[in-house]
């Protein structure tokens, strides 16, 4: 399977917030790709425990135990898009609200170590689709979002920081 | 009755009561006194060679040798690196441990004054330059970096080191294999939580290796849930400790065991408490005696020295013995021993020259169990003459009257002697010798340990997983100074990398990957920008990319400082754990700087060994192992020779004591038949002889000397016929108790010892019975 993103990642050593868009695909269950096409060319495949990032012809490949943040992204995507909730039940703790239309779905890390970093995921999803997963950091306040499916096609037009939120949410 | 020389009952009391006054007052004085050492490398041989005492030092002291590994396990990761964390912070406010290492990168190893020095610690300096080119690519991947879902890591560390130094220096100082990590710490899956503690004991003394467990122990038991957690020991220090204590347990063992066994023994025999009591006296004199003057003598006196002293003092029991079996009744004791001293002092000269070839093999320990044994058996022997037949009361059971000692000589006459029976046994031996299956010395000296084989296969499991350096190799830089194996270390990377690619060896801790000589830092530091360029190409730089304005205004005061800064050396780093480990690795020896190397994993020694040899006698690999076994060959010929001079000082004492070498001959053929026969009978079962097995046979063949002594002795008195049978078999006995008890421990020295020497006290006297001039005992007129 294979979806869009853009994600929007704020820091206090930005003059703006970086948007970066390209696409996340699972062409099996055990790995993950996340590619980037804009503003620059970057492949992050997650398999197996490891993490390799190429760039410009470089690939750089460590464990992902020394990056919890991406065990993380690979485990909830997985097991998001498996659809295998008892596996996601033991690595967060779930909260759902809304309707079937209109859903968010909250989750917040049961693992210490990964609960230091990230302190909660919130997604948003409109019937079967996942449009927006926001990240909130364990320190720092700046909330991480990637839009996906239409949320990303859908940002285009938005321009800047509040308006992405909105879009996240639901608009 | 003769009364001159015999006391009165009141006399007697008054000289045992002054005599055990005596024996109080130097016990104590001695108690005070001593406080035996620990540091086993005093029964090691001097090196002779420079090569030889670098390894001995580094036995004893060296990197691998002070090292513990510890693993926790028996909870869940979360809980375990908690502990983990909490144990290396409590470990590394205390003084006794110089390192310890559990997988956080200590950014506290580099103090945060030296941070700015980071440019001068990395090597991205001998290949790049500050330029507009790579500022330009490394400030673009930085922006990338922090557009990935990990990016947050970075941002504290962006402003002050955008080319990631910090990072790449950590990944330098990292072992090579190292365990996942969990939480920050390493917890392995199998083995529970790891971490490496470096002791400030030497790893040979195991005295100080015990507190440095208990200490951490106890670090462990004040953390909270740490009673919940198993900690597991490995390492030299601990396999030491764990030595100590199962050598300590059974030798108490066999020591309670053979005293009470003595005690029954010595009463049967005897039939009186009094013998006993005032037949200890000499022993217990001897071997205080012995302690007193081994500390006039030496600086420190041994554990070991004072353990295997009191085996061979059990040679000394035998004179008090004697005398007691000597007794007659009506007779005073003192021409008893009168009759029986030039017997017993060709007896105990002979048994001093023996243990004088101790004193000339020139080795600390052995040089201690000289002067102890032969000060003990001097003493014991002069007042077993002087002192223990004043004593002895003058009603007194004579020995030769007892029923079933008459049988038994009965049956002893009566034995046939054939004179062929010594060429057979001689032959026998020499066909055993050369038959014998297996080598003939035992050089290995880990065959001596005693160590389950299930620890050492869990130590080297361990040492695999932690990256933890081989304790068998080390590589030996030398050059005149410190910056000159620096040098040589830097011109050894590239060469190491290869061999790691090729697989021969896992890593190698080069003294350069820590702190590169002086000519790099120099030329990295000329590499630097001063500021004013370098702010001006940052500003270049940062045109096309998101960064703030004044983002990196960190990075430019680091720069500047390290540009202008003095160059790092190994005071630089004093006082952290990083100096610590450098202080292990830089040491200076007879003039010259020395680097030593610790290696890991070593799967091709020889590839090793060829890079060694191509840069000359600078560099070589020192096989520990290979080294400790050429030591002990060295050591065995020097003993050897020592013996060799002691059997012809032996044989010339015995002749001149004898006065007549037909005599002479029947008293040191039966020993040196035993004593060959005893070696030929262990080389048949395969056993290969070690050091121990040499001093025992030397042990045995003092025993065997008094038997032979004696039976030579035999004046056809039926009565004083019956006397050294009873003495000699009561020895024989009291000597099979302790050394037949040695013969069943697990302790492989132990049993070497136990087992000669009950072979050769049996063999002794068989022999010395059979082949002593027998005058057959004259019809006893009724």
């Amino acid at each position: 399977m294979q979806t869009s993103f853009v994600e929007v990642r704020d820091s206090r050593l930005l003059k703006e917030p970086l948007r970066v868009s390209g696409e996340y695909r699972r062409p099996d269950a055990a790995t993950l790709v996340r590619e980037v096409r804009s503003p620059y060319t970057e492949t992050t495949t997650i398999r197996d425990g490891q993490a390799s990032i190429e760039r410009s012809g470089k690939t750089r490949t460590f464990a992902l135990s020394r990056v919890p943040e991406l065990a993380g992204l690979q485990a909830s995507f997985g097991a998001l898009l498996a659809g295998d909730r008892a596996a996601l039940e033991k690595m967060y703790d779930m909260r759902v609200e809304g309707t079937r239309a209109h859903w968010t779905l909250t989750m917040l890390p049961r693992d210490r170590q990964l609960a230091s970093r990230i302190r909660q995921v919130a997604l948003f999803g409109r019937g079967a689709e996942l449009r927006c997963v926001e990240t909130t950091p364990g320190k720092g306040s700046e909330i991480q979002r990637t839009l996906m499916a239409s949320a990303a096609r859908d940002a285009a037009s938005a321009k800047d920081g509040p308006a992405l939120a909105a879009l996240c949410k639901g608009g | 009755m003769r009364v001159s020389g015999l006391l009165s009952t009141r006399s007697r009391t008054l000289l045992a009561l002054a005599w055990i006054a005596v024996l109080a007052l130097l016990a104590w004085v001695i108690a005070r006194q001593l406080q035996p050492s620990g540091d086993l490398r005093e029964f090691m041989p001097r090196g002779q060679t420079p090569m030889q005492k670098l390894v001995l030092d580094e036995l004893g002291e060296g990197p691998g040798s002070r090292l513990l590994l510890l693993a926790l396990s028996g909870q869940p990761p979360d809980q375990l690196a908690d502990l983990s964390k909490g144990l290396a912070a409590a470990l590394r406010k205390d003084g006794r441990y110089t390192q310890v290492v559990n997988g956080d990168f200590d950014a506290g190893s580099l103090d945060p004054k030296l941070l700015p020095y980071r440019y001068l610690l990395s090597p991205t300096l001998d290949e790049q330059r500050l330029d507009t080119d790579y500022l330009a690519d490394q400030l673009q991947q930085r922006v990338q970096d922090l557009g990935s879902p990990a990016g947050a890591m970075l941002e504290d560390l962006l402003p002050r080191d955008p080319t990631l130094e910090l990072l790449t220096i950590a990944e330098r100082w990292q072992p090579a294999n190292m365990p996942p990590l969990h939480d920050g710490v390493w917890v392995s899956p199998d083995d529970g939580a790891l971490l490496l503690v470096q002791t400030r004991a030497p790893g040979f003394d195991p005295t100080a290796q015990q507190q440095a467990i208990d200490g951490i122990q106890t670090a462990l038991h004040a953390l909270p849930g740490g009673d919940k957690a198993t900690l597991t020991f490995s390492g030299p220090g601990y396999f030491s400790v764990v030595l100590g204590q199962q050598t300590q347990g059974e030798a108490d063992q066999i020591g309670k065991v053979s005293s009470i066994g003595f005690i029954l023994l010595v009463l049967l025999a005897y039939r009186s408490v009094g013998s006993l009591l005032l037949g200890a006296l000499p022993v217990v004199s001897g071997a205080l005696a012995g302690i007193g003057m081994l500390l006039l003598w030496f600086p420190s006196v041994h554990g070991i020295t004072l353990a295997f002293g009191f085996t061979l003092l059990g040679v000394a029991q035998e004179y008090p013995l004697r005398v007691l079996s000597h007794r007659r009744a009506g007779e005073d004791a003192l021409v008893s021993v009168r009759s029986l001293w030039p017997v017993l002092l060709t007896a105990i000269a002979s048994a001093c020259i023996a243990y004088l070839a101790f004193y000339a093999s020139g080795v600390g320990g052995l040089q201690q169990l000289a002067v102890f044994t032969i000060t003990g058996l001097l003493v014991a022997g002069l007042t077993t003459r002087y002192l223990l037949p004043r004593l002895l009361p003058p009603r007194v059971r004579d020995v030769a009257d007892m029923s079933w000692l008459q049988r038994a000589r009965a049956m002893f006459d009566r034995l046939p002697r054939p004179r062929w029976l010594p060429w057979l046994v001689a032959v026998t031996t020499v066909v055993m010798l050369v038959l014998a299956p297996g080598p003939f010395w035992q050089n290995d000296l880990a065959a001596l340990t005693p160590l389950p084989k299930d620890l050492m296969q869990r130590d080297m499991r361990m040492r695999a997983a932690l990256g933890a350096p081989d304790v068998r190799y080390l590589l030996v830089l030398q050059a005149a100074d410190a910056q000159g194996v620096l040098r040589l270390s830097e011109q050894l990377e590239p060469e190491i990398v290869r061999l790691q690619q090729a697989k021969a060896l896992d890593s190698a801790e080069l003294p350069s990957r820590y702190l590169p000589s002086e000519q790099t830092q120099r030329a990295r530091q000329q590499r630097l920008p001063d500021r004013a360029t370098l702010e001006e190409t940052l500003q270049q730089v940062q045109r096309d990319l998101p960064f703030k304005a004044d983002t990196f205004t960190a990075f430019l005061d680091d720069v500047q400082t390290a540009r202008e800064g003095p160059l790092l050396d190994v005071a630089t780093f004093a006082g952290n754990p990083l100096g610590e480990r450098l202080g292990t690795m830089l040491r200076q020896r007879d003039g010259k700087a020395l680097g030593l190397v610790t290696l890991s994993g070593v799967h091709d020694p020889a590839a090793v060994e060829a890079l060694a040899r191509r840069h000359g006698a600078s560099v070589q690999l020192l096989d520990l192992k290979a080294s400790a076994e050429s030591l002990v060959v060295g050591y065995r010929v020097r003993i050897l020779q020592a013996l060799v001079a002691a059997t012809v000082l032996l044989v010339l004492t015995i002749v001149f004591a004898l006065r007549s070498v037909r005599r002479a001959w029947h008293v040191l053929a039966p020993m040196t038949l035993a004593t060959f026969l005893v070696l030929a009978v262990e080389r048949m079962a395969g056993i290969e002889i070690s050091l121990f097995h040499l001093v025992a046979l030397i042990l045995a063949a003092g025993l065997g000397l008094h038997y032979a002594l004696f039976f030579e002795h035999d004046s056809g008195d039926p009565a004083e016929q019956r006397r050294i049978l009873h003495a000699t078999l009561v020895c024989v006995i009291s000597a099979l108790l302790v050394f037949g008890m040695f013969a069943l421990s697990t302790i492989p020295v132990l049993r070497a010892i136990g087992l000669t020497v009950s072979l050769g006290v049996l063999f002794h006297f068989c022999l010395s019975t059979l082949m002593a001039p027998h005058v057959p005992a004259p019809e006893e007129s009724t």
